[in-house]
Parts: C-alpha cells; sequence; structure tokens
C-alpha cells in the first residue's frame, strides 16, 4: 500500500515538472473572469432589466400595436388618404418599436412564439391574396406564418399600389376592397392581442420567475437572456440584411427578402434593431451586460478589455451601416462593396456576443450535461 | 509485490461486494436512463438533428428513427432492471453494454467522461458472476449461488476506479488549473448567487482553493479508498466532493455515479450488512449458504484474463495518446477524448463556414443552423474533428446540389480558458479535401501565435 502511493506521489511529481515547464495561459496571469469582493450583482442586472429594458419595450410595443390597430379602424370604416399616411406612420412606429421588442424572446414571448407571428418574412403575398379573396383568414394555420404580422402589413399598407392613391383604392373601389379591409383589420387585431398576452404576462407572475432566476445555466434569466440576445442578433446580421445582399446564396441578391421590402424602412429597422441589442446588452443606465463583464478582468485577443471592445464593435458596426441608404434593397445592388463592409463588421461582434462574453461570464449556452468531476 | 497482485487477482473472496455493485449500478442507470428520457433528450439529440457526428471508424453507426429510439431507451431501462435485480443477468448486462455504447456512438456532440465510464464499467460487468448471489437469478435456479469469487471479479473495479481518478487528477497538474485556477475561476463567481458561500465563490483564492483540492483529492483518493486504515473517512470525502461538484456544476448523474461505485471499495463485512439490511426489506428465499466457490474453467478464465490484460493496458496508455500530438492539448484536442480529463476547459466558439464554386468562384456563407441543432453547432466549433465532419457534410450537400467539388473552408473563432477568441482553423485550407486520420491535423493554428 505505502509502495503504491510512493509511487503516485513520485509519478505525480514528475508530471508537474513536466507540464508546469509547458507554460499555457499567455498574457492572463492575471486570470480572467476573477471578481474581487461580493461578485457582480447579477439579481441587479435582472431588476434593471426587467424594469428598464424588458417592460418598457413590451409596453411601448403594445402601445404601438394599440394605436396601429386604431387607425387600421379608423381607416377601413372611412378610408382616405389621411387616414392611409396615419395607419402608415403608425405602423412604421409599431416596426421600429418591434426591433428593441424582438431580444427577449424568451419565458411569455418564447411560449407564445411571438416572433414568428410577428415578424416572418418574406412575406407570401399569393396566400395573402388568397386569403383576400376567400375571406378567410386562419391565425392557426401554418401557411399563414408568412401571410401574417408586419410583413404582411408592410404588403397591404406599401406594396399593392404604385402610390397611396394607388393603394386607396384598392380599400375603397377594388372589387375585393371589403375583404382585403377585414384582412388588415385580423392583422393588426392580432398584433395587438399578442402584444398584450405578453405584456401581462411580464407585468403578472412572470416578473418574478425572471427576477428569482439568478443562476448562470441555460435556464436562468441571465442564460436565456444570452441566448436569445445571440439568437435574435444572428437573425438581423443574416436576414436583414446577409441573405438579401446574396451572402448565402453564392453571391445571388435577394433585395426583395428585406426586412419591411415594400415601406422601405429597412436599413432604419437594421439600425433600431442594433440599438436595442446594444440596449439589451448595456441595460440602458442601468446594470447590464456590459457591467458584468466589466467586472470581470476578461480581455478581447488585442488585449484591450472585452467590455471596451464589445462597445467598440457596436460604434464600429453603427457606423458602417450609416454608410448606406434606404431603401436597402436598392442599395444591395447599387452599392455592393459598402454592403459586405458593414456585414463584416457585424460578424465581428457575433463572435463577441456569442462566444466572448457568455465565456467571459461562464454563462451556459446549451442545454443537456456537461462533462463532471 | 508480484505474489501480492496475484493473490489479489486469484484468491477467493466473498462475493457480496459483487453483489451490491450490481444492485448499486443497476438503480443509478435505471434512475440516468429515466433522466434523460424525461429531459426530452432521445428527441433533443437522436431524433431532432439531421446529421450526426460519428466518431472516427464508426460511421456505421446510426440513429434508429424515432421508434428505434425509443425502443433501445426502453430496453435500456429494462435490462437496467433487470442488472439491479439480477434477473438473467449475462444477457441483460451484455444488453445494456451494447445498447448504451451503440446510443453514445451515434453522436459525439453528447460526449462525457461519463458516459464513457459507464460503458467501461458495464463491459467490465459482464465477465463477473454479479448475479450468483442474492438475486433473481439464485431464487430461479438455487444451485447458481456462490459464496465467493476469485479476487479479481471484484478488484478490476476498484482498479477501473483507482484509474479514473488518478488520471483525472494527472490531467489537473497543469499551469491552466494550477497556478491560473483556470475555469474554475470563471465558473465559481458564475455561482454567487448561492445562499451562504455565494459571496466567497467569487474570490480568487477560493478558486485557488478549489483547484489545489480537486487535483489532490483525484490523484490520492482512489489509494485511500483502497487501504482500510482511511476508507471511512476517504468515502465520507468523496460523498462530500460530489455533492459540492453536482451543487456547482450542471454535470447531471456523474457525482451520484461515483457516489454509488465506490461503494465497491468497501470491505465484504459492510456489504454483507447492507445485504443483511435489504433482505430485510426484499427477502430472497435461499438456499443455506455452501461457501461454494465460483471456479471458471481454465480455458475460460484464461481468456477472460486475456481481456481484461488487453483492456487495463489499453486504459493506461489511452490518456497519455496526446504525447504523440504537437501543440497545446486543450486547443487541438487531439487525443483528449477518453483520457478522464474533466472540467479542464472554459471552451467557447464561434464557426463561419464558407463553401466556393470552384468554376464561378461565387462563393456562400453557410447558416450553421440549417444544418445542425445549437447544440451541435456549439460542440462542433471548438472540436476540429467535428469541424471537418460538418465541411464533409457541406461538401456532399452542395455537390448534391450541383456544384461539382466545391470548397469549403472554415472561419472558427475560439477562447480557451479566457484567452479571448482567436482563429482557430487555417481558413484558407480546403477541409472538403482533407481526410480524417489519426494524424495531426496541419490546419489547427497554434494556440500562441496571436497572444504575445
Amino acid at each position: 500500500m505505502r509502495k503504491l502511493i510512493y509511487t503516485a506521489t513520485i509519478a505525480v511529481s514528475a508530471f508537474v515538472l513536466i507540464q508546469s515547464c509547458s507554460k499555457s495561459n499567455p498574457g492572463n496571469n492575471n486570470g480572467n473572469g476573477g471578481n474581487t469582493g461580493g461578485g457582480f450583482d447579477r439579481k441587479g442586472m435582472l431588476t434593471n432589466m426587467s424594469t428598464n429594458v424588458i417592460i418598457p419595450a413590451y409596453t411601448a410595443y403594445q402601445t404601438a400595436t394599440t394605436n396601429l390597430d386604431a387607425a387600421v379602424t379608423a381607416f377601413t370604416t372611412a378610408p382616405d388618404a389621411a387616414k392611409l399616411t396615419a395607419v402608415q406612420t403608425a405602423f412604421k412606429t409599431a416596426y421600429l418599436q418591434w426591433q428593441s421588442t424582438s431580444e427577449f424572446e424568451f419565458g411569455p414571448a418564447g411560449d407564445a412564439n411571438l416572433s414568428a407571428g410577428v415578424d416572418t418574412y418574406p412575406t407570401n403575398v399569393t396566400q395573402i391574396n388568397s386569403n383576400i379573396s376567400a375571406n378567410t383568414y386562419n391565425p392557426d394555420l401554418l401557411a399563414n406564418l408568412s401571410a401574417k404580422g408586419l410583413p404582411a402589413m408592410d404588403y397591404l399598407l406599401f406594396g399593392i399600389g404604385a402610390d397611396n392613391n394607388a393603394i386607396l383604392t384598392q380599400y375603397t373601389t377594388d372589387a375585393t376592397a371589403g375583404n382585403r379591409k377585414t384582412l388588415l383589420g385580423k392583422l393588426s387585431a392580432e398584433l395587438k392581442a399578442n402584444a398584450a398576452k405578453i405584456l401581462t404576462a411580464w407585468n403578472g407572475t412572470y416578473k418574478n420567475t425572471f427576477l428569482n432566476a439568478t443562476g448562470t445555466d441555460v435556464g436562468s434569466s441571465a442564460g436565456q437572456m444570452v441566448n436569445e440576445l445571440v439568437f435574435d442578433y444572428e437573425l438581423l446580421k443574416n436576414d436583414e440584411i446577409g441573405i438579401p445582399a446574396g451572402v448565402q446564396s453564392m453571391g445571388t441578391v435577394f433585395p426583395e427578402k428585406v426586412q419591411a421590402y415594400y415601406s422601405k424602412i429597412s436599413l432604419q429597422l437594421l439600425l433600431a434593431h442594433l440599438q436595442g441589442v446594444q440596449d439589451v446588452y448595456t441595460g440602458k443606465d442601468g446594470l447590464g451586460f456590459d457591467d458584468y463583464v466589466a467586472s470581470t478582468t476578461a480581455k478581447y485577443t488585442d488585449g484591450t478589455p472585452l467590455n471596451d471592445a464589445i462597445i467598440k464593435q457596436f460604434a464600429t458596426a453603427k457606423a458602417k451601416l450609416q454608410t448606406l441608404t434606404d431603401p436597402l434593397s436598392d442599395n444591395i445592388k447599387t452599392n455592393p462593396t459598402a454592403v459586405t463592409a458593414a456585414y463584416t463588421e457585424l460578424q465581428k461582434l457575433t463572435v463577441m456576443l456569442k462566444t466572448d462574453m457568455p465565456s467571459a461570464l461562464g454563462i451556459l449556452i446549451t442545454f443537456g450535461d456537461n462533462d463532471g468531476d | 509485490m508480484f505474489i501480492s497482485v496475484k493473490e489479489k487477482f486469484t484468491a477467493q473472496k466473498h462475493i457480496a461486494p459483487l453483489a451490491v455493485l450490481r444492485m448499486a449500478f443497476g438503480s443509478i442507470m435505471l434512475v440516468s436512463v429515466v433522466r434523460f428520457l424525461l429531459k426530452g433528450w432521445v428527441y433533443a439529440f437522436y431524433i431532432k438533428p439531421k446529421l450526426h457526428f460519428t466518431f472516427y471508424g464508426f460511421d456505421w453507426v446510426k440513429p434508429l428513427g424515432v421508434l428505434g429510439m425509443y425502443a433501445m431507451f426502453a430496453l435500456l431501462i429494462l435490462t437496467s432492471v433487470l442488472v439491479t435485480i439480477g434477473l438473467f443477468y449475462r444477457v441483460a448486462i451484455t444488453g445494456f453494454f451494447l445498447c448504451f455504447t451503440y446510443v453514445e456512438l451515434i453522436d459525439k456532440t453528447t460526449y462525457l467522461n461519463h458516459y464513457y465510464f459507464i460503458s467501461v464499467m458495464a463491459f467490465l460487468m459482464i465477465w463477473v458472476p454479479a448475479n450468483r448471489y442474492y438475486s433473481a437469478d439464485v431464487w430461479r435456479k438455487p444451485g447458481l449461488q456462490v459464496t465467493t469469487v476469485p479476487g479479481w471479479c471484484i478488484n478490476i473495479f476498484k482498479l477501473q476506479l483507482i484509474l479514473v481518478y488518478f488520471f483525472a487528477g494527472v490531467s489537473k497538474l497543469n499551469y491552466d488549473w494550477l497556478i491560473a485556477a483556470m475555469p474554475l475561476r470563471i465558473w465559481l463567481p458564475a455561482n454567487n448567487q448561492l445562499p451562504v458561500i455565494g459571496s466567497l465563490l467569487t474570490q480568487v483564492w477560493v478558486a485557488h482553493a478549489f483547484s489545489w483540492f480537486g487535483a489532490i483529492f483525484d490523484l490520492f483518493i482512489g489509494f485511500l479508498l483502497l487501504d482500510t486504515r482511511t476508507r471511512k473517512p476517504a468515502y465520507f470525502l468523496v460523498v462530500l466532493f460530489h455533492l459540492f461538484t453536482a451543487w456547482f456544476f450542471k454535470i447531471g448523474m456523474f457525482p451520484y455515479i461515483m457516489i454509488f461505485v465506490t461503494i465497491v471499495f468497501f470491505s465484504e463485512q459492510t456489504h454483507l450488512r447492507v445485504i443483511t439490511y435489504l433482505k430485510k426489506v426484499i427477502p430472497i428465499k435461499s438456499e443455506q449458504e455452501l461457501g461454494r466457490a465460483y471456479v471458471l474453467p481454465p480455458v475460460k478464465s484464461g481468456l477472460i484474463y486475456s481481456l481484461l490484460i488487453i483492456h487495463f493496458t489499453i486504459q493506461l496508455l489511452l490518456p497519455f495518446r496526446y504525447l504523440l500530438y504537437p501543440g497545446k492539448l486543450y486547443w487541438t484536442e487531439e487525443g483528449y477524448r477518453f483520457s478522464w480529463r474533466v472540467m479542464l476547459m472554459e471552451k467557447g466558439g464561434t464557426a463561419f463556414f464558407h463553401v466556393k464554386d470552384p468554376t464561378t468562384g461565387h462563393k456562400t456563407e453557410i447558416v450553421n443552423s440549417q444544418y445542425l441543432t445549437r447544440f451541435q453547432e456549439t460542440q462542433m466549433s471548438t472540436q476540429p474533428d467535428m469541424i471537418l465532419q460538418f465541411a464533409h457534410m457541406l461538401a456532399k450537400d452542395y455537390q448534391q446540389k450541383g456544384i461539382d467539388n466545391p470548397i469549403v473552408t472554415a472561419e472558427s473563432y475560439v477562447t480557451l480558458n479566457g484567452s479571448g477568441t482567436r482563429l482557430y482553423i487555417d481558413s484558407t485550407v480546403n477541409l472538403a479535401t482533407q481526410e480524417e486520420t489519426f494524424g495531426h491535423k496541419k490546419w489547427i493554428l497554434p494556440f500562441h501565435d496571436k497572444a504575445q
């Protein structure tokens, strides 16, 4: 027995000597992610997130969809040019607000699959028109997923005529004007109802559920926020710019696949979305992931503090996007170099949000067990 | 020394520890398998994914479809129960081993050392008569009962456990773990919401203390369990240590499995007491103990001996195979698996794949989620063999889409133990033409390049 222990001790010592020679943690002797004091106040971050970011976002979105629905009702009751413009304005407000609301697809929104119902695009014009001619609309039908929500309304409010006069006739003198008005009303009512449902849940019991899941595993609030933020950000990068620009189709561009193709506010939406993502990262003025990352000693590869690098990358990506102009669908064709440059910066931000940040915080991004000791 | 080893191998010992091990292993497996099912992982890991990352040489292992996979898990439940109660034991444990290993071989995304450990334990249990005492088989056929078995039947499990702990300890003897206290320095503060000790976990010295304690524990615990004088406190430490890790980290069943199977180190008296207690709850009528010994015919025992020698030789060598590869092990992961390396890395990555048509020069970026589940994508991004496999899957897909000899490149950014993300794979190399081998993958970029 004693011999065994001796042998083991010798073997171990030998190994320490060998392995300690191969130092392997360059430039990181200060460690990483370590905290001093009581550590980062995750509960404080969740409190700020829910109070100052998430619930205000849902409240604003609920207000915007309510206003939109009211404007639709006014318009369909007695369609005229002024009311059409009013609906269009209300629509743009709602869409812009959605861009800073789509980041929270967990909890009530996740259960209700909110994003898919609100913002699946490109919208299916054939399906919309067949719903109009048949005068039926079943919100639960899978085929209607791409014939509802903001993208369908984008088409119905901006895409069915060359200008507002032509569009107005589709709601007045056109043979299916009545059916079209009915559908428009149903779509805006659905948006409004879903928005209200999620807000009610957050103002009800879910807020406490959210505040009390203070861990860092996949089911925790911080874990869910990171996961859904990254997922939503990848939609921004891929769907709002990458796919239309042909990044994922051997260079064949698909300008008509941009978000809000008919109202031509794609770039505005893109910038609003990036701001929305950044607000989740920073928690606006309160405790956010920026403070969390800064509370560690995590560094980016270039040696700068990780949080500084991320903030800087948000700014760089935003600046590149600002060199583009609406309609983005035209820019994709006429200014592909600038589009690619913006995409590249968004890509860099992907790595930071998807890998650097969770890894520095020890936040789990997949379910399933880890290797145990 | 040699004689005492031979002694330990062949001298007859009471069978009680083996019977208890059978029940302990069977019951904890039952819990594990049921838990796996209830979590919905059969669907998430083996039915939902369109593609799977098989192990090198095991491409023929395929998921069996919805019905097949659930049937497989039904079999696992059935065989776990049979093993626990010791009914049709040999068939049951062999079936369990085959089914479990098959499932694990389907996709390396889910690879965990503790699944490998289960396969190894089940394999070893095939060769021992664990059903010859206090079992349904003995109740069915009283003639099967034996009182003693050759020492190896019990000691192979102790040896296996010592190897697992010892190698886990050896793998912790490096700069990252001992000096930088990585990755515990990231993982412990992530638990600062825990009551009582939460704020302690954010202290750097605590990460160091845990790292050192963990390394020392792993290195010596096997030997301490072996020695009669230190056994009780050692087992107390085992329970404490594993419960703590279960509390801190999402490591599933592993802590409980270890707490259960390390019981095998206890003396036959202890195990007899366990069985006496169990008999009060579930009395199994058995014949008077005749003190019969379990003796194998020479040919059979010779075969088993050879098998065990081969097994343990492999067990001893496999964890060292990484020495045959250049570069930093944690970075390249060449020779990483099947070596009891656990909890050593906080590693994450994001991988962008590009497919290029060589005739037109047109290039496309792949949306990984169109092919892989999130779990697969996460695991793939940091493991070169999986990156290569995915590149081959993409090449095949684009070949079918009508592009001849598509060029597939990977741009993967990986962070290891807080290094910050850096380029992982040479993004100019066409992975479609690279073959998987046991050799070193030259297209893995060295870890040090950018950092200094």
